[in-house]
């Protein structure tokens, strides 16, 4: 990992490979997104990469009827945060293909698929 | 130890889809406030201004240019952003400077001018509050936060879509009396249910409107209040708090971490509980948004807020009235002018001009207000004089 790339160049040229980047304290031990600059159990800022596997729970999601900017290309797509199985937080990201909130229900498993240049951090939905 | 503070007067433009430029209505707003404090901008020792979109209408770098258009432009004045929140935000910077007895008296105007951009361009903008990189960057509108948030909520309460939807039937009720609110028209828990689905689970009716419209009010230290003779409404309470700005971060999405931290601090300060609290006006962007906040606020304890509307008990009339106004749902949510706005309906009730929508016997009220999310929340509490 390029330590002189910013946080978020190396979040998400690991999104590209399916994998969510964290960020380890030295110190307490607390992971926890790698965006972070301080830990937020102990406020120093010594950390080092952690690199969990893109999978997760969905905790909630929507489906919106009107999308912003840079979205109205696409269809219909839930907005999803999921909890990450082996990491102690959850990330949010764009899942296409969802059109009512049937297909999608809580509890669901997704997986990273990427991370496209225009729509972020990109899902899929995992076989039942 | 600080001064006493007190709102002397109040004033506010229509909300709406207004013609006005976003200077035209700050000004609009001020002058009312002005004049109802029976002051004269001479007697402004300092202005402060929230704003959010001001670069859509042209305007950055508007206190100036309003405190110029007052005849007083050697006065400082500096404008202040938290989002939806900066009304209140901007207020609380407005009341601490007073109550550190820096100045005796400031002017404090929320404005906001957003409905020429259309409402593609006006999603957009919105989705600029959330944390950009992890919401709005991939693909989540304002709409869309909240409506996972109820989601999550409905999910882990077993609250209904019909709950939500008796919020918005209250507040487009309270609306009805109020002039000066954007949407006054009476619905039914089957117009909101039948309505198109702005972001699954909510609808058209759960969701507050883009609203144009500006809110000022006159603070200043209780010796000035007194000298001056008019009425006035006291501050006893102030507080505020940040959250995770991304929803994801949050341990329990169903609560707002800013809205808890604000209020305990402002009850603190007050020295009061939830029940002394006789009318509350809180952030309602999104019906859900309200059930929240109720819960948060300490008015009913987590979970059970779902049935305040449908069982009348924050109707007007009922044992804790919320959003007399009609709330951001019906009076409108022009997001810079929207805290400011609450402590007019607080100001109007306590003095005698509230006409209809007076909630009898009130002696304390509370306003609540949030930016985004909940990211950013202020609340304040006040006491009738």
């Amino acid at each position: 990992m390029d330590k002189n790339s910013s946080t978020h160049e190396r979040f998400i040229e690991t999104a590209k490979n399916g994998k969510i980047l964290a960020n380890k304290c030295k110190n307490c031990g607390k992971v926890m997104l790698e965006t972070m600059y301080y830990c937020s159990g102990c406020s120093k800022s010594d950390f080092e990469f952690v690199e969990f596997p893109g999978i997760g729970t969905v905790v909630t999601h929507t489906i919106q009827s009107v999308a912003p900017e840079g979205f109205e290309d696409v269809n219909s797509y839930a907005w999803v945060v999921f909890k990450l199985n082996d990491a102690p937080f959850s990330a949010s990201g764009f899942l296409p293909g969802i059109k009512i909130p049937s297909d999608l229900p809580i509890g669901s498993t997704v997986s990273v698929k990427g991370y496209d240049a225009k729509h972020g951090l990109t899902l899929e939905k995992q076989a039942d | 130890m600080v001064n006493s503070v007190c709102v002397l007067g109040a004033g506010s433009t229509r909300y709406g889809k207004l013609s006005q430029s976003v200077i035209e209505l700050g000004l609009d707003a001020a002058k009312g406030a002005i004049d109802s404090a029976g002051i004269t901008p001479k007697d402004i020792q300092a202005g402060y201004i929230s704003n959010v979109f001001g670069v859509a209408d042209k305007q950055v770098h508007m206190a100036p240019v309003l405190m110029s258009n007052l005849g007083i432009p050697h006065i400082p004045g500096l404008t202040i952003e938290s989002a939806c929140g900066s009304g209140s935000v901007m207020f609380r910077e407005a009341y601490a400077n007073v109550a550190a007895g820096f100045y005796d008296c400031v002017l404090a105007v929320g404005v906001e001018k957003v409905t020429h951009t259309g409402t593609a361009l006006s999603t957009t903008l919105f989705s600029y509050c959330s944390d950009f990189f992890y919401e709005g960057g991939n693909g989540a509108s304002f709409p869309g936060l909240f409506a996972s948030i109820a989601r999550a909520y409905l999910t882990k309460y077993k609250a209904t879509e019909e709950d939500l939807a008796h919020v918005a039937v209250k507040n487009h009720e309270n609306g009805l009396l109020n002039p000066k609110a954007h949407i006054r028209k009476r619905i039914t828990v089957d117009d909101v249910l039948n309505s198109p689905v702005v972001a699954s689970p909510l609808k058209v009716y759960d969701c507050c409107p883009f609203s144009d419209g500006a809110s000022a009010v006159i603070l200043c230290s209780e010796d000035f209040a007194k000298k001056n003779g008019n009425n006035y409404v006291k501050v006893i309470g102030s507080g505020r708090g940040g959250s995770p700005a991304a929803v994801q971060s949050r341990e329990d999405i169903t609560t707002i971490p800013s809205t808890l931290i604000a209020a305990n601090q402002a009850y603190k300060m007050a020295g009061v509980t939830p029940k002394d609290i006789d009318f509350a006006e809180v952030h309602d962007c999104f019906t859900i948004a309200e059930i929240i906040d109720i819960e948060d606020l300490g008015f009913f304890k987590k979970g059970t807020g779902g049935i305040a509307a449908k069982e009348g008990i924050t109707r007007r009339n009922g044992e804790i009235p919320i959003n007399p106004s009609g709330g951001l749902k019906s009076k409108g949510h022009p997001i810079g002018a929207t805290g400011v706005g609450q402590v007019v309906e607080v100001f109007e009730q306590f003095t005698g001009a509230a006409g209809e929508r007076t909630v009898e016997n009130a002696e304390i009220a509370l306003t609540h207000n949030f930016g985004a999310t909940g990211a950013s929340a202020a609340v304040h509490i006040f006491q009738k004089v």
